[in-house]
């Protein structure tokens, strides 16, 4: 009798099967190029989306808590994944004009795709952050969009190659003059830094050179690193995006390298999956998150992390490496290396950690928005009772540690690169 | 009454922001568009001209005042889904959507049950009894997490619960409404303690506010029952016709099993519920695939593990006899693979995600003939509806319950269309009336959550005098008119 309805459900319900948990998986559809420029390709997708709003709570886990920054600030539907697709369908079958009040919804998200990791209607659970990304491209198209502040950065980019409004000439300040004097031209290892890095969260930097410096490794910097893009592509300034995507590529196969190590989040996904899925550019070499590389170190023994950190330590799993690209445990066995860690989990991880309410340009142009997400992760963080936040972006660490300073929340927030040098 | 415009918006608009601040009101185009349409229906969109989110009673009794003074409508709204359109504005006015009043105000675990305020999701309440609550449960829709708890409750939704407790409507211990007129009214036990025990001993005004589609006010906190979370089993219970798996349930019903939920579907919601086309997968004709067509599930609480094995005993000796086929679901998922078999028990663990509601597949659009029921029809009521959609080229989805010990039924036929494809949508509605046309010859179908075409023949051929009462109640309730006009009974 079992194995009879075995049989049954098994044939009736394999498309259900796949489940929770696949909002990475690359479809062929989303590796056709221009795919994620093109929202009319998704037009009778839309409509699969009954707004009944289950993006808005994790699914079955964590106690159903809320997924949302966007929705849960500013309440209305239009700012939940439901409401998005709607309005969607509505310009796209001539109810609704685009506005540039409908383009400052769309621009009210940081592209965290917890929404879409709840959806389990599969071509939502797949496509919708392409389609919210090719609603940005089209509202840049209509003259709606990015944001003023977007657009600030991105003509300060295509000048200065980073987008804080800083010098390209100051890229590097954060290096003693010995040190840069002695980085090699080549070198197997590309030590790519990024701009927030580079000009804001200098310590992240600074503790990354020193790990590859005492651990004498043959790395370099590049001379000549541009901005590797994100922040314009997800505010939907391709073009410039793709500037520095072709100049990085170029900058790094010149150093001859065959890894490229990342510490910023956001540009490992953008050199690892857009430089190549959507750019369609091809490269030589590897990239790897700095928790990836550094845990190959520990394991072949070339890391050896002998001081304790007797904390409690909570981890943050930033939205570009985790749901995005699939990066959840590397982060936490390193931690769990370092002597005297304890880590404890908040209720909200992996693949539904709620996002620090930094990326897709809201920390620019939706300042209220960033510390209102920031601020819920920090509570969030504090229930757990550890007495550091540790993550592995400086984007996400800036914008946290904005938040407690905002708030007066006292955590310690700090990247696992810091945590990984004080333990060496 | 139609939409508002000009001088009188802009100042209702500054009145409703200093009610509740600015950033809770709207009446732009981009947010008052998502609560025109239903997303789901055959049903015709309609128009509001603000949408405002309340954060307590007191601001509700502001904006239901400000609306009856000025003759507006006002439409209460959680999350607008009910495949009936019932919350679809028909006349213009102000959506109050609920959705900043979710909180669970109290939980008393002695007498089991919760003070809820109005706009509490599954999602939020769910949420809150497994983290602290986890001996207790609330009777859940077979609905999303978004979705509302009380709209369903007081519009008959039916629950996971429903076997054991009836109706929503039934798991309602006492309600606070705000009146058309802008009083604030406690009825239930609450009318006149501060314990939400029941509706007893005194008149059961509660009964002022259910069925009326939010006619009659803005419920703002609910007393709901809350049960015994006791380890539980699933049976899945499979027969060849509709009609033998009714007369199954029927004697389980009476057998005295403590069985606390008894619901089915056919072959072709099965198959549809997991989006499959009939072109690319299989047929949805049951006898081609030789396949059955009646999947049961039913669920049983247990204290001890010996009473759960002698009430299983039971379930499958009946079902035996019956000459249908019987599994515990835990037998039929352990045979899946890890990953599969977690997938599978979110199917059981209400609330559920739309899809595993819905089938999306053919363009996302469905209705229902959503009807309270006789057993004895419900085989008929079935036959009826699956040879009209097949005239329509349509397939019938059923879904149904046994509610309340077994004393009533729930029957339920879905047509699917595409939400695109205005002439499929027409096609569908189409459908959907002749449906219900034809159900209703059998003489005990009555339609819940009802479109008003629906609602209209509800009353078709009501008792004239229970008629008269209800116009009197509605009038005396609610002078003006202004609560969720076009849905009146």
């Amino acid at each position: 009798m079992s194995s009879k309805m075995y049989e049954l459900f098994k044939k009736t319900l394999e498309k259900y099967l796949p489940g929770k948990g696949v909002t990475k998986r690359i479809t062929p559809d989303q590796l056709e190029l221009k795919r994620f420029e093109d929202l009319e390709h998704y037009k009778d997708v839309l409509y699969f989306c009954g707004k009944c709003g289950q993006c808005r709570y994790v699914f079955q886990e964590a106690y159903w808590s809320r997924v949302c920054p966007s929705g849960e600030l500013k309440k209305f539907e239009a700012y939940y994944l439901g409401g998005k697709n709607l309005l969607l369908w509505g310009v796209l079958s001539g109810k609704l004009k685009w506005t540039e009040n409908l383009a400052k919804i769309l621009y009210h998200c940081t592209l965290c795709g917890n929404c879409t990791q709840q959806c389990q209607i599969p071509e939502i659970h797949h496509y919708a952050l392409e389609w919210l990304f090719a609603a940005r491209i089209e509202s840049v198209k209509r003259g709606i969009a990015p944001m003023p502040e977007h657009r600030k950065f991105g003509e300060w980019t295509k000048k200065e190659h980073n987008p804080y409004m800083e010098l390209h000439t100051d890229r590097q300040k954060w290096i003693s003059s010995d040190i840069r004097r002695e980085l090699p031209e080549k070198a197997d290892i590309v030590y790519f830094v990024g701009c927030t890095s580079s000009y804001r969260e200098i310590q992240v930097a600074k503790a990354m050179l020193d790990i590859l410096t005492s651990l004498k490794l043959n790395f370099t910097i590049l001379k000549d690193e541009w901005c590797c893009g994100s922040p314009l592509f997800w505010t939907g300034q391709i073009d410039i995006a793709k500037e520095c995507a072709k100049h990085n590529i170029e900058e790094i196969e010149k150093s001859g390298a065959t890894i490229v190590v990342t510490s910023c989040a956001g540009c490992y996904r953008m050199i690892k999956e857009i430089y190549r899925n959507k750019f369609g550019l091809e490269y030589s070499f590897e990239v790897l998150h700095a928790p990836e590389f550094l845990l190959s170190l520990v394991k072949d023994g070339t890391l050896p992390l002998e001081n304790e950190i007797s904390e409690k330590v909570t981890y943050h799993d930033p939205c570009h490496i985790g749901r995005h690209m699939g990066l959840y445990e590397p982060p936490r066995e390193l931690l769990k290396n370092i002597p005297g860690i304890e880590l404890i989990e908040m209720t909200r991880n992996r693949r539904n950690a709620w996002c620090c309410g930094a990326g897709a340009g809201v920390k620019s142009a939706f300042k209220d928005l960033a510390l209102f997400a920031a601020h819920e992760r920090l509570k969030e963080a504090q229930s757990t009772e550890a007495e550091i936040l540790a993550t592995s972006c400086p984007f996400c660490e800036r914008n946290l540690r904005d938040a407690a300073k905002a708030y007066n929340v006292n955590i310690k927030v700090v990247d696992i690169i810091e945590l990984i040098k004080y333990s060496m | 009454m139609g939409t508002i415009e000009g001088e009188g918006k802009e100042r209702i608009l500054k009145e409703l922001e200093s009610i509740v601040g600015s950033e809770y009101v709207s009446s732009s185009r981009e947010i008052t568009f998502l609560y025109h349409w239903d997303f789901v229906t055959a049903e015709e969109p309609g128009r509001c001209d603000f949408v405002v989110m309340p954060s307590s009673t007191e601001e509700v009794q502001e904006i239901v005042r400000l609306a009856n003074r000025e003759k507006i409508p006002v439409i209460p709204w959680v999350s607008g889904m009910n495949f009936g359109g019932i919350c679809i504005p028909r006349k213009g006015g102000i959506v109050v959507d609920l959705r900043r009043m979710n909180k669970v105000l109290e939980v008393n675990e002695d007498d089991m049950y919760a003070v809820v305020e109005g706009g509490i999701t599954w999602g939020d309440l769910k949420g809150y009894l497994e983290k602290h609550h986890p001996n207790l449960r609330a009777g859940i829709t077979w609905s999303p997490a978004g979705t509302g708890v009380i709209p369903s409750y007081i519009c008959y939704g039916m629950l996971d619960l429903g076997f054991i407790g009836g109706t929503g409507a039934e798991f309602i211990n006492g309600l606070e409404v705000v009146l058309p007129t802008g009083e604030i009214v406690r009825v239930g036990s609450c009318m006149c303690t501060n314990y939400w025990l029941g509706r007893a001993p005194l008149p059961d005004l509660v009964g002022l506010f259910i069925g009326w589609d939010g006619t009659t006010g803005v419920v703002t906190k609910a007393g709901i029952k809350l049960w015994p979370n006791l380890p539980r089993k699933d049976f899945i219970i499979i027969a060849d016709t509709v009609d033998t798996g009714v007369k199954i349930f029927r004697k389980l019903a009476k057998a005295g099993l403590g069985i606390v939920d008894m619901c089915f579907l056919n072959y072709v919601w099965l198959c549809s519920l997991q989006g499959y086309r009939e072109d690319e997968n299989m047929p949805f004709e049951p006898e081609k695939t030789g396949g059955n067509d009646f999947y049961g599930l039913v669920t049983i609480t247990a204290y001890t593990e010996k009473e759960m094995e002698a009430k299983s005993e039971s379930i499958m000796k009946i079902v035996d006899e019956e000459g249908g086929l019987v599994a515990d679901i835990e037998t039929v998922i352990d045979m899946f693979s890890e990953n599969e078999k977690e997938n599978l028990l979110t199917l059981t663990n209400l609330p559920i995600h739309f899809y595993g509601v819905w089938n999306f597949s053919r363009g996302g659009g469905g209705e229902w003939v959503g009807s309270y029921i006789s057993s004895r029809h419900v085989a008929q009521y079935y036959e009826i509806a699956r040879s009209i959609a097949k005239k329509y080229g349509k397939h019938a989805c059923m879904y149904g319950r046994v509610m309340f010990g077994g004393h009533h039924w729930i029957a339920r036929v879905n047509i699917n269309f595409n939400k695109n494809d205005p002439e499929d949508v027409e096609h569908a509605r189409k459908c959907l009336m002749e449906i219900d046309e034809n159900v209703r010859k059998l003489g005990s179908v009555i339609r819940y959550k009802a479109p008003p075409w629906a609602k209209k023949r509800n009353l078709e051929k009501a008792n004239p005098t229970a008629l008269e009462l209800i116009r009197k109640i509605k009038s005396l309730l609610d002078p003006n008119g202004i609560m969720n006009p076009g849905h009146e009974m």
